[in-house]
């Protein structure tokens, strides 16, 4: 899956840079090799180590081992500022600007043009024009940042980099808070930099975007490069599989016994965030003895259906009903009382508190009733410590969570074994739908096994299960439906007979699944 | 693959000096929660022996006249009301903190719960039965109430606990201040007080002791109660999720909002039950001042911090700042050193543990990058 890229001048190489915070392997020997003029799309889902190589390039983190060549010539930032000299330039996914200062002000900070030892301010409005002619980013220079759209701010910071004569410039993200509108002036202004000689390096987990805009890919997965691709030579099929890989699932749903009654119904959901719709009209059920999969790369709205379910994030528009009662008024506690359980995408900023035992982890949610806490009568609202840490060792042992003891703290546990403990808590629920967002990420494969066996298990006992995945063969292996969700919508569905990897990477890329793939993904 | 095909052998991933067993072992012993509370006790200690050199004093005999100073056995019914208030005021701060806020107000709900007691026991005129009990709950209703306000303006309108505290204690004192100088004053009196209460109206005493009363056993009590909560209760093992992590805690269920009400509704009824001991003991009146003069809010909280908010530690934090407190005026009368060393000392602490926040905050900051 690795194609070979033609010859050419390299401005910046990255040359086997890997990075490790505590136990988490951001980049594992990644090479990177950007050419002058070109367009260079960086892609991979989130944790993919995207933006960790992106902040060594630019000398926020430090790499453990590899080198930067800039012009051929190693190099070692050991801050931005290293960086900026170096002709480097970066513009952040959360801006960082100066709001009651104006586009001149921000642009020229750290960079003033002086006259008498003080600001010209006249030189650096006078700049901003030139600066805004030159690459079609024309913006009032006198106007207040807080006045500014989040578009218009994008193009101060790409300016604030450009006055500082950045040559390769670095953009994170940068469509995530853009309108389509904004996107198209956008890409307008990364081609005319790139055609006058600048190399633009576009951090992104969108495919339309790597494919409209982009001379060349190199694609991340856990850490490591998966793919290297000329635009011109690469598919939207390539691009998914390099970017979600597949793996050899040895357990897979038998496909027998019929669903049940309607558990969970989602009815035409919205949700807006930062005046971006995140969801958009999602309507789905799940029902009793059934795994429905949501496909999708990762920030395509998946997430924040989720929270929907769950409560932790209100809707704009639509309901939630579970087992036929209308919940979306109703407080998390309450939803989880009605029987709601969640394994969350994000294990440490979620789904468990890293400094707290593993017993701790594993009472949240189950401290108010038996038999750690109680329901009702004079031992309401207390805990039992000792039948919590009772608790804690037969779940220890039931799921095979490999630590010293249950007074162990789960930031000392390996992802794997923290995995273990969050879905350990949330199946003890015996909730009537569980939801599971990535359950296997950042697993090891004998525990991705185990925890499928589970998953599936819930299902023969009757359960609802959600799967949320963006790893194709794991939604295939499990799901009786898949749905597949793009820029906040769900724009396919494949039931467990028809479903393909090609047509739900399809899907996933924005080809429309009901025609032919081969027109698909062009933005 | 276009990548160079041979990398210099020495790129390989080294172990870093970091798994080497002695800084293993050295790494967990830094990491023991009561390291950094005793660093910074005594990074404070010597930073304060090398202010009294630079006085051109002798550091040892002013340490030494601190702590005889401290536990002269004729004093410690004084030194015992002192570490009783302060550890009120560190259990005070210390509910808050456990789910990660600060309040940061005590001051003004120390003097409302001063005010409160004084309405009751200046003007009900109740049995002696009754009137400590009462003059008890009306100050802690009112502190409580006080307190409590900070929560919905966090959750509502995203002001910050620690600031809307520390800005609302002002209007608090001032106005309980305005209100002994031109309303409940004695007629008569030069200072700005009320009448001294009535006999049935003040402090239940505990034998001829002349500062350690009723009032102090109240004070312990409370502590022990919220070692209880925390350690054994839901609303406790909310406030240790939420303080750990507080998304964590609203995915579990966790109604946060209401959590923090109750927090700072305890912690501000904490503090006045403390200004309503204060007042209610001798010389059984609400003076002007008198309630903020000792420092016992910044001290209770400085306690606080250093026990990381966890109530077993709590009393023994508040030893120490008892001791700088009460041998602070006996080392200024035997050994010539000002007492307002002792509020340096305070100070430093409270500085080395802010920094230890800098310093992890750096560390993960580039966790944050990732």
């Amino acid at each position: 899956m690795t194609n070979a890229l033609p010859a050419g001048a390299a401005d910046v190489e990255l040359v086997g840079i890997s990075k490790r915070f505590n136990a988490v392997v951001a980049n594992d020997g990644v090479d990177l090799v950007l050419r002058s003029g070109t367009v260079h799309a960086v892609m991979g889902e989130n944790g993919a180590g995207k933006s960790t190589l992106m902040s060594i390039l630019f000398g926020l983190v430090s790499a453990e081992s590899g080198q930067i060549l800039v012009g051929g010539k190693p190099v070692t930032f050991s801050s931005p500022l290293d960086a900026i000299a170096a002709g480097l330039g970066m513009v952040h996914q959360h801006f960082r600007l100066f709001d009651s200062m104006t586009v001149a002000a921000n642009v020229v900070y750290g960079a003033e043009p002086r006259r008498f030892g003080l600001i010209d301010t006249r030189a650096a409005e006078a700049r901003v024009r030139e600066l805004g002619a030159r690459y079609g980013l024309e913006i009032n220079p006198r106007a207040i940042v807080a006045s500014l759209s989040v578009g218009e701010r994008q193009r101060v910071e790409i300016l604030k980099a450009l006055h500082r004569d950045a040559t390769i410039l670095i953009l994170d993200e940068p469509t995530a808070v853009l309108t389509p509108g904004e996107v198209t002036s956008l890409f307008t202004v990364i081609r005319r930099a790139a055609d006058t000689g600048t190399t633009v390096v576009l951090v992104t987990h969108k495919i339309n975007e790597v494919l409209s805009v982009s001379d060349e890919v190199t694609v991340l997965r856990d850490g490591r490069v998966t793919g290297r691709f000329a635009t011109s030579e690469a598919t939207s099929a390539d691009l998914v599989q390099a970017m979600t890989g597949r793996e050899v699932l040895s357990v897979s749903n038998p496909g027998t016994g019929s669903a049940g009654d309607t558990v969970l119904t989602v009815d035409a959901i919205d949700v807006i965030e930062d005046r971006t719709a995140r969801v958009k009209n999602v309507s789905f059920t799940v029902r009793a003895g059934e795994i429905v999969g949501i496909a999708g790369v990762s920030g395509n709205g998946q997430h924040e259906v989720v929270e929907a379910i769950l409560g932790t994030r209100s809707v704009d528009a639509g309901s939630v009903e579970l087992l036929g009662a209308d919940v979306t008024a109703l407080t998390v506690r309450d939803r989880r009382a009605r029987g709601v359980a969640v394994i969350p995408e994000d294990r440490r900023g979620e789904g468990t508190a890293i400094t707290m035992s593993i017993a701790e982890n594993l009472t949240l949610g189950h401290h108010r009733s038996a038999p750690v806490g109680a329901s009702r009568g004079i031992r309401k609202g207390w805990i039992s410590l000792r039948a919590s840490r009772q608790r804690a060792r037969q779940l220890i042992g039931d799921y095979d969570v490999r630590t010293s003891g249950e007074q162990q703290s789960v930031g000392s546990l390996s992802g794997g074994n923290a995995q273990k403990v969050v879905i350990a808590r949330e199946l003890s629920h015996g909730a009537p739908l569980l939801i599971a967002e990535q359950p296997t990420q950042g697993v090891d494969v004998g525990a991705i096994e185990s925890i499928h066996g589970r998953l599936l298990d819930y299902r023969a006992d009757g359960g609802a299960v959600l799967l949320v995945s963006h790893e194709i063969t794991e939604l295939l292996a499990l799901a009786d439906r898949i749905l597949v969700m793009l820029s906040g919508e769900i724009v396919a569905e494949f039931s467990r007979a028809d479903a393909t990897t090609a047509k739900i990477g399809a899907a996933m890329a924005g080809a429309s699944a009901a025609t032919d793939t081969t027109t698909g993904a062009s933005a | 693959m276009s990548a160079p095909a041979e990398l210099p052998t020495d790129q390989a991933p080294r172990p870093s000096w970091r798994e080497h067993p002695v800084a293993r072992v050295a790494g967990i012993a830094v990491r023991h929660p009561a390291v950094i509370p005793l660093g910074a006790v005594i990074v404070a200690v010597l930073i304060g022996g090398v202010i009294i050199v630079a006085a051109g004093l002798d550091p040892i005999t002013a340490y030494a006249a601190v702590i005889s100073g401290a536990l002269d056995p004729d004093s410690l019914d004084y030194t015992f009301s002192v570490w009783a208030f302060i550890c009120g005021m560190a259990l005070a701060a210390a509910i808050p903190l456990r789910m990660g806020e600060f309040n940061l107000g005590g001051n003004g709900q120390l003097v409302l719960g001063g005010l409160a007691a004084a309405l009751v026991a200046g003007q009900l005129d109740l049995p002696a039965i009754l009137s400590v009990p009462v003059a008890l709950i009306a100050a802690a209703v009112l502190a409580g109430s006080f307190g409590a306000i900070s929560a919905p303006l966090a959750t509502k309108f995203n002001i910050p606990i620690i600031i809307s505290t520390l800005l609302l204690s002002p209007i608090a004192i001032a106005l309980v201040s305005y209100l002994v100088r031109f309303q409940l004053g004695e007629e008569g009196s030069a200072v700005a007080q009320t009448e001294r209460f009535p006999d049935e109206a003040q402090m239940w005493s505990i034998g001829n002791l002349s500062y350690t009363n009723v009032g102090l056993v109240v004070i312990v009590l409370l502590m022990i109660a919220f070692w209880l909560v925390d350690s054994r209760t839901a609303v406790g093992f909310e406030l240790r999720v939420v303080g750990a992590n507080r998304r964590f805690g609203s995915y579990g269920g966790v109604r946060v909002g209401r959590l923090a009400i109750g927090a700072m509704a305890a912690s501000g009824a904490v503090a006045g039950i403390v200004g309503a001991i204060i007042v209610l003991s001798s010389p059984y009146r609400l003076i002007d001042g008198a309630l903020l003069s000792p420092g016992y809010t910044f001290a209770g909280l400085a306690a606080a911090l250093l026990a990381g908010g966890r109530p077993a530690l709590i009393p023994v934090t508040a030893i120490l700042f008892t001791v700088l407190q009460v041998g602070g005026a006996s080392m200024e009368r035997s050994a010539d050193v000002p007492r307002q060393l002792s509020d340096v000392l305070q100070g430093v602490v409270i500085i080395v543990l802010a920094l230890r926040t800098v310093i992890e905050s750096r560390r993960s900051g580039g966790k944050g990058a990732a």
